[in-house]
């Protein structure tokens, strides 16, 4: 009975020892880049399997060549962690955001690895105790040096996510139009309405703007009162010392009203999602268009636009006020990592975050999507003329200020989303979108404080 | 065919019958019936009354989703007494009851009582109407949201070609149109289900009560009016039933083709609901405003109840 045992338990271990051997050599020569051989160990041990769930945003068509990009460290990494299967989930960016990933917060139990947007997302989380604290791997990977900003990653001195790439947002414009119609690329608020109306009278949609999704009319709203109000006007909503009631916070939505009461903007645009206004725009369809950096990369590609020679982008127009000449960037959304993790996933996404994050990644998605680097680059050569010209701006401008939706609170955001619809469907005025809006922030600020 | 299945059932019965007595002796052991229904029972409990009843307690706080839930008693409640937008979804289900009701049942009856008296490719006709309710609402939504596209949309090119760009829309944007442009899709896509029931009822009231009428001389709108309606009105009750319990937890159809955009004009309570505790991470008013879905429901259900109670069976001859 016993020699039976003692024998197949023999006959167990050898046959495990040499299935994992193996295995070893198989995931050795598939991947390629590992170079010691599994031979050389003197007792070549069991290799486990290791899974990492990896949520990303990468959905899009238009994301193809980011996604192909991810794929390519998923692969890098898995040859590089023996028995390491990293299993991709993709989730559309804003449902990730404010559905999914919030909800798996909730619950406990989001994927180890996930796109993070940093600012109150990342507080929030820190909050519930859900975030791997990243300050150490960063500094024994030596990147943590590497980076413009871990800003909006950051809560009380550690870092809790890694950007991925920079953004800044501003003004698209359709060379060709304002060519043909003698106008220069608008500096002033004035030049901007005057341009317009020139545009207008021809019958050409002075901007493209799809409101279905409101926060996409607030990356224009964000910069406006900025523009008239300063880039310490978030700070001030919080602390209570300014009020959205301010003379020059409403201000900036005048000017927006203005915009609509003119008809300048794409017609319909309450019923139209984010991707029609770069629809619109790519078709040449307008001469103007707010968007973020990241835009670009439909707005030049030939297959799908017909624009994509013409495309420039400058800062918002100047209005007299506070905040002219700034730009609204940062380096905000990346990715976050789970504090339920066991040693081995650890070393593994360890290893995803030196696959991910250096030098050559950083150039190639800066090289073919446009995207601006998180990482300080040495060289920036060949990047497309448009990429050049982003940079450029964002280089040019008098500071950078982070989108307002990184720190206000969640109610406000929602409340000024359904405002700024509300405005558009010529519902509200400028004076009682702010007053609502004043309410509700000192009902939530009440609120935190309570906390 | 016939006589195959014929045989089957035979062999089902006889061995049935070999069976009975074993079986009646079991049946009369009462630990049985525990046995059998306690997987049900437990799968109950767990998917059915826990979420309930956590719902219930949840409803009674402030509750973020992730840190602790504090009790704050009836304070979701004033809230949602106060909150106009949800008092917009309250009115935009009773839009919905109502147009199920009054818009779409009649039509409902109207077609199904022309369809019945279609001598020729009645079955064509049935399978066409009955064909959207096979789609996933998911599907209907935004192949209608294209129908209702301001720019590219079917039925604003449609205006223009015949000329009455003035009538043209931004269909689901506009206050006007927007949530009746939800409602008819809605209708589209449910009206042929409704239409096989209907039939069905039709097809079952015996020959001999539409030949003894026919023969009293009531017939064409009069005999439908006058013989078939009310003979099948136990359908037509359980339909009106179905049309409100189903306005009021609708949320898929809105979701798919509006968000309750623009600004909160075409949210009903459910998609309200959903925002709140999705979107905005208030859980404890989300399940405040789904306990009170429940209470309405269970009211507006009640009320029909009574006013139909004697209504229920039909006696034939």
């Amino acid at each position: 009975m016993k020699k039976a045992t003692v024998v197949s338990a023999a006959v167990v271990l050898a046959s495990s020892v040499m299935l994992s051997a193996c295995g070893t050599s198989n995931t050795a020569t598939e991947g390629g880049t590992s170079s010691t051989a599994p031979a050389a160990t003197a007792a070549p041990a069991k290799v486990e399997p290791i899974t990492l769930n990896l949520r990303h945003t990468q959905v899009k068509d238009t994301q193809k060549k980011r996604l192909a990009m991810l794929q390519d460290v998923v692969k890098a990494t898995e040859a590089n962690v023996p028995g390491l299967t990293i299993t991709l989930d993709g989730v559309e960016d804003q449902v990730n955001r404010f559905e999914k990933l919030r909800a798996e917060m909730a619950a406990g139990n989001p994927p180890e690895i996930f796109d993070l947007f940093g600012g109150t997302d990342t507080k929030d989380y820190v909050k519930a105790d859900r975030l791997l604290d990243l300050t150490p791997i960063l500094e024994e990977l030596g990147l943590k040096d590497k980076f413009y900003s871990f800003e909006e990653f950051t809560v009380d001195g550690k870092i809790y996510g890694i950007p991925m790439a920079g953004y800044v947002e501003g003004l698209f414009y359709n060379k060709k139009i304002l060519a043909d119609n003698q106008i220069d690329p608008p500096k002033t608020w004035d030049e901007l309405l005057a341009a317009s109306d020139k545009l207008k009278a021809k019958g050409i949609t002075p901007f493209a703007m799809a409101a279905k999704d409101a926060w996409v009319i607030n990356m224009m709203m964000n910069t406006m009162w900025v523009r008239t109000a300063g880039a310490d006007s978030v700070a001030g909503f919080l602390n209570g010392s300014k009020k959205w009631t301010d003379p020059a916070v409403v201000d900036g939505f005048s000017k927006f009203e203005t915009l609509i009461k003119k008809g300048y903007f794409q017609e319909g645009s309450l019923a139209l999602a984010y991707a029609e206004q770069q629809n619109k725009f790519s078709a040449g369809g307008a001469a103007f268009m707010f968007d973020g950096s990241w835009a670009n990369t439909p707005l030049i590609d030939p297959e799908k636009s017909k624009v994509a020679s013409d495309v420039g982008f400058i800062n918002f127009p100047t209005v007299g006020g506070a905040g002219d000449g700034l730009i609204n960037g940062g380096w905000s959304n990346g990715y976050g990592f789970s504090k339920r993790m066991d040693e081995k996933q650890l070393a593994a996404a360890k290893e995803f975050i030196k696959q991910m994050y250096n030098e050559t990644m950083q150039k190639r998605q800066l090289l073919e999507e446009g995207m601006l680097p998180a990482m300080k680059l040495q060289d920036t050569s060949g990047v497309q003329p448009i990429i050049a010209e982003i940079i450029k701006v964002s280089s040019e401008a008098k500071g950078t200020f982070p989108a307002f939706d990184a720190s206000i609170q969640t109610k406000v955001r929602e409340s000024l989303e359904r405002g700024m619809q509300e405005l558009i469907g010529g519902r509200t005025t400028p004076d009682k979108l702010t007053a609502e809006l004043q309410k509700q922030q000192d009902a939530s600020n009440k609120e935190d404080g309570q906390k | 065919m016939c006589e195959h299945h014929f045989d089957h059932g035979m062999v089902l019965d006889s061995s049935l019958r070999g069976g009975k007595g074993s079986m009646n002796k079991t049946l009369k052991n009462p630990l049985a019936y525990v046995l059998f229904t306690v997987p049900t029972l437990l799968m109950y409990l767990l998917f059915f009354l826990y979420p309930l009843l956590t719902s219930l307690r949840y409803g009674f706080t402030q509750w973020n989703g992730i840190s602790h839930a504090q009790f704050n008693g009836l304070d979701n409640f004033v809230t949602a007494l106060h909150d106009k937008y949800f008092w917009i979804a309250v009115k935009n289900n009773i839009y919905f009851i109502l147009f199920s009701v009054f818009i779409q049942i009649p039509f409902i009856l109207a077609l199904a009582l022309l369809i019945s008296r279609v001598k020729r490719l009645s079955g064509f006709y049935k399978t066409t109407v009955f064909l959207p309710s096979i789609l996933s609402t998911a599907v209907v939504g935004v192949l209608w949201s294209f129908v209702y596209h301001p720019e590219a949309g079917l039925l604003n090119k449609l205006l223009e070609a015949i000329g009455l760009s003035s009538w043209k829309h931004v269909w689901l944007a506009d206050e006007a149109t927007a949530f009746l442009s939800v409602l008819v899709t809605n209708a589209w896509q449910w009206i042929g289900f409704y239409v096989v029931l209907v039939l069905a009822a039709i097809f079952a009231i015996p020959k001999d009560i539409l030949e003894a009428a026919e023969i009293d001389g009531a017939i064409g709108w009069k005999q439908a009016w006058a013989i078939t309606v009310p003979l099948i009105r136990p359908v037509l009750i359980v339909i009106v039933l179905l049309s409100i319990t189903g306005a009021m937890k609708a949320l898929d159809i809105v979701f798919v083709m509006t968000n309750g955009d623009p600004y909160g004009i075409t949210e009903v309570m459910a998609t309200y609901m959903y925002k709140k505790a999705y979107r905005i991470g208030e859980y404890g008013y989300a399940n405040a405003i789904a306990i009170l879905i429940f209470v309405f429901t269970v009211i507006l259900t009640l009320i029909f109840r009574f006013l139909t109670r004697k209504s229920e069976e039909v006696q034939y001859g």
